[in-house]
């Protein structure tokens, strides 16, 4: 209790002082208290409210609603009972705050639950939506690297570069090596592809998936698959990609250790697209590391 | 009753407080701190200059951990003007930055500087800073501050002052308080209030002229505030039992403390204006440590209610409470960065206290301190730098570590105990 050196006092003070006026006082109503305190010192007052005054139990107003132990504040409590009484009284108020904490923690681990179900769900959605195509499971050993393929296989739409001659071929084909799991030849085919088009309408998609095979690759390489997710990143902010691309800069940074760097794009993802399934990705990953 | 000597030493008629004062020693920085040249600045003054301003600019930067200031003994020249600025003279000594700088003292001291990239090779910053010729200390912090904020981004802090209770063992064995106000560098400390009895939890005003705090100079605790520029003092509460945990709220018009006068310590706000005491918690459990969001909307407070103190949230306007915390066993006394988002707060881990940050947007809380009996964590008004009180060896000391955990440095009191910090919000000039 060295840290709060007001506990110990505080727990001094609610023995001591709550022993015997703890009924009459603790449930005082709050407009006598209101009116009384609109009279201007703030001398200490004979604070004990009078019997009469007692108009019923303020339940607790939490979020979790639990009221407060029936007290007849009319029957008096005297002789030799109130000690007894007062035990029990004491007893019942530690069981409360006891069942009160369980049923605090209960709700909060049911809130969590549900958002953890309502992202597997998305994510889920989100695999049929892309269709089996763009289902990557587990790859090269490695199934939590290339968790959740994000990148829809579809290039962007709407985006105003069209597509070269033969630049859509190319990107199949390599992505093709992607689901046959090939994972070196793709990642030649992506990089060859990149040379002959540095600016196509693929680009940003041939750098996302470079980033991730560089995460599947056995030796994976970390740095490799950053520098793809970073550029795309630079090179195309307005990308669809974008929120992915953040999360899985996020990934890659706590992979070589640099946890500071890490929560910053998590952070960011969340920050930036709330909404977007890469934002529950990114919850979800801070949960379980962090 | 016992007579007790009680002394209220204001501002003005303070000399020396050399016990109070603090030191600083910098633990850990960035690991690439950034390398500045601080030249001495010019004086246009009579006589010698009463402070050197560019060796506080110095410290400063130093203490931030993110900066490597340049021995003055290795700087080629001491260029006060552009014109006798050579850039190379610097590259070759490493200095990413140059900060030169003219002190003039009239009716006003004033202090103009300027901040060069050497790679660059131009200004990156200027600019003027003017006070009184008693604040050039304070002057020379706001150098500092609008230098730091130039070349990281984020506003700086040292322009701003702490309030810390020291403690003292008399020879006859018995302690001895003092409440001190010193600038955020630990110099020029001020004893506000000393004596026997013990002084708890200070608090600023919002802007930065008040101080609250706990004394127990009559026969219990009680709640007193204080004006720093004319030392009038004032009695709040004397109810029975604890007054304690004063906060003022972002408009200055309230004031969130405890009492237990009801039966056992619940929150309560009182209205400064009208004196109207209004009870906000009501509960069997301790209700304490009330502290204010920084849009004054609602409060966090610590509470046994679920069996273990844990962070709560009132809400002024549903009178809701909700829980906030849940990770480990303990999570006490909060207090809210400016951002309304950093909370740092006491948290038990393995049985030992430790300062943490908790995040209020993602719920997540990261522990900075390694030290194991943490307390009482005040946020610098920039939301940079958490100030904790310590232990090392016998005595207690301040500690502070930046939010991301990356700078580090300790304040030990010269001579004996320093606990309680409380750093103050900043002060308009």
């Amino acid at each position: 209790m060295r840290v709060l050196p007001i506990k110990p006092a505080s727990f001094a003070g609610f023995l001591l002082l709550g022993v015997l006026p703890v009924i009459a006082q603790d449930f005082v109503d709050v407009e006598a208290e209101r009116r009384a305190a609109t009279q201007p010192p703030l001398e200490e007052s004979s604070s004990v409210a009078p019997a009469t005054s007692y108009t019923g139990i303020q339940p607790y107003s939490g979020s979790t609603t639990v009221a407060q132990p029936p007290i007849e504040a009319t029957t008096p409590i005297t002789g030799t009972d109130s000690g007894s009484l007062m035990l029990r009284v004491q007893q019942l108020e530690a069981d409360v705050r006891q069942l009160n904490g369980l049923l605090e923690e209960a709700t909060q681990a049911l809130r969590l639950l549900e958002a953890q179900s309502l992202e597997r769900y998305v994510d889920l959605d989100r695999r049929l939506a892309a269709g089996s195509d763009a289902v990557v499971e587990g790859g090269a050993g490695s199934a939590d690297a290339v968790m959740a393929p994000i990148a829809s296989e579809a290039p962007t739409a709407g985006r105003e570069v069209d597509a070269q001659e033969g630049e859509e071929a190319a990107y199949r084909a390599a992505y093709e090596l992607v689901r046959e799991r090939e994972f070196d030849d793709a990642v030649e085919a992506f990089t060859e592809f990149l040379a002959n088009f540095p600016f196509g309408r693929y680009a940003p998609n041939a750098h996302y998936w470079l980033g991730e095979l560089y995460l599947v690759l056995d030796p994976p390489d970390p740095e490799l698959a950053r520098q793809n997710f970073k550029l795309l990143l630079d090179q195309y902010p307005a990308d669809p990609k974008v929120p992915d691309a953040l999360y899985k800069l996020g990934r890659v940074q706590f992979i070589k250790g640099n946890r500071q760097r890490s929560r910053e794009y998590l952070d960011e993802v969340i920050r930036e697209y709330p909404s977007h399934a890469a934002a529950q990705l990114a919850r979800q990953f801070l949960l379980e590391n962090f | 009753m016992i007579a007790r000597r009680w002394s209220i030493l204001f501002v003005l008629l303070l000399a020396s407080a050399a016990r109070g004062e603090l030191q600083i020693e910098i633990n850990q920085g960035v690991e690439n701190p950034t390398p500045i040249a601080v030249v001495p600045f010019a004086w246009q003054g009579v006589g010698s200059a009463p402070e050197d301003v560019a060796q506080i600019v110095d410290s400063d930067l130093a203490r931030s951990g993110q900066f490597s200031p340049v021995s003055r003994r290795d700087m080629l020249s001491y260029p006060t003007r552009e014109s006798e600025l050579f850039f190379r003279d610097w590259r070759a000594i490493s200095a990413e930055y140059v900060l030169i700088g003219r002190v003039s003292v009239g009716s006003q001291a004033r202090i103009d500087f300027q901040v060069f990239d050497t790679t660059r090779q131009e200004a990156v910053a200027d600019g003027t800073v003017t006070g009184p010729v008693t604040e050039l200390r304070m002057l020379a912090h706001r150098v500092s501050d609008s230098v730091y904020e130039t070349l990281t981004g984020i506003p700086g802090a040292f322009a701003t002052r702490l309030l810390y209770v020291s403690v003292t063992r008399n020879p006859d064995g018995k302690d001895f308080y003092r409440l001190t106000l010193a600038d955020a560098d630990g110099r020029r400390p001020i004893v506000l209030l000393e004596g026997r009895d013990p002084i708890l939890s200070p608090a600023w005003s919002p802007n930065g002229t008040e101080v609250a705090y706990v004394s127990f100079e009559t026969s219990r605790p009680a709640i007193y505030r204080q004006n720093l520029r004319t030392g009038e003092r004032e009695q709040l509460t004397n109810f029975k039992g604890l007054n304690n945990s004063p906060a003022w709220s972002p408009d200055g018009n309230s004031m969130a403390l405890v009492l237990s006068k009801d039966g056992n310590p619940d929150v309560y706000l009182l209205n400064l204006k009208s004196r109207a005491l209004t009870r906000l918690t009501r509960h069997f459990a301790i209700d304490t440590e009330p502290t204010w969001m920084p849009d004054g909307k609602s409060l966090l407070f610590t509470s046994d209610r679920g069996g273990r103190p844990q962070i709560y949230r009132y809400d002024l306007r549903t009178q809701k409470i909700e829980r906030v915390t849940f990770e480990g066993p303990y999570n006490a006394r909060a207090r809210v960065a400016q951002d309304g988002r950093n909370v740092a707060l006491v948290h038990q881990r393995n049985g030992r206290y430790h300062i943490a940050v908790f995040d209020l947007v993602t719920d997540r809380l990261t522990v900075l301190t390694e030290t194991s009996l943490d307390e009482s964590p005040s946020i610098a008004p920039n939301g940079s730098i958490v100030l904790y009180a310590t232990k090392r060896g016998e005595d207690s000391i301040l500690g502070a570590v930046a939010v991301d955990g990356g700078v580090r440095f300790s304040l030990p009191a010269r001579q004996g105990s320093v606990q309680e910090p409380a750093w103050s919000p900043y002060v308009t000039p």
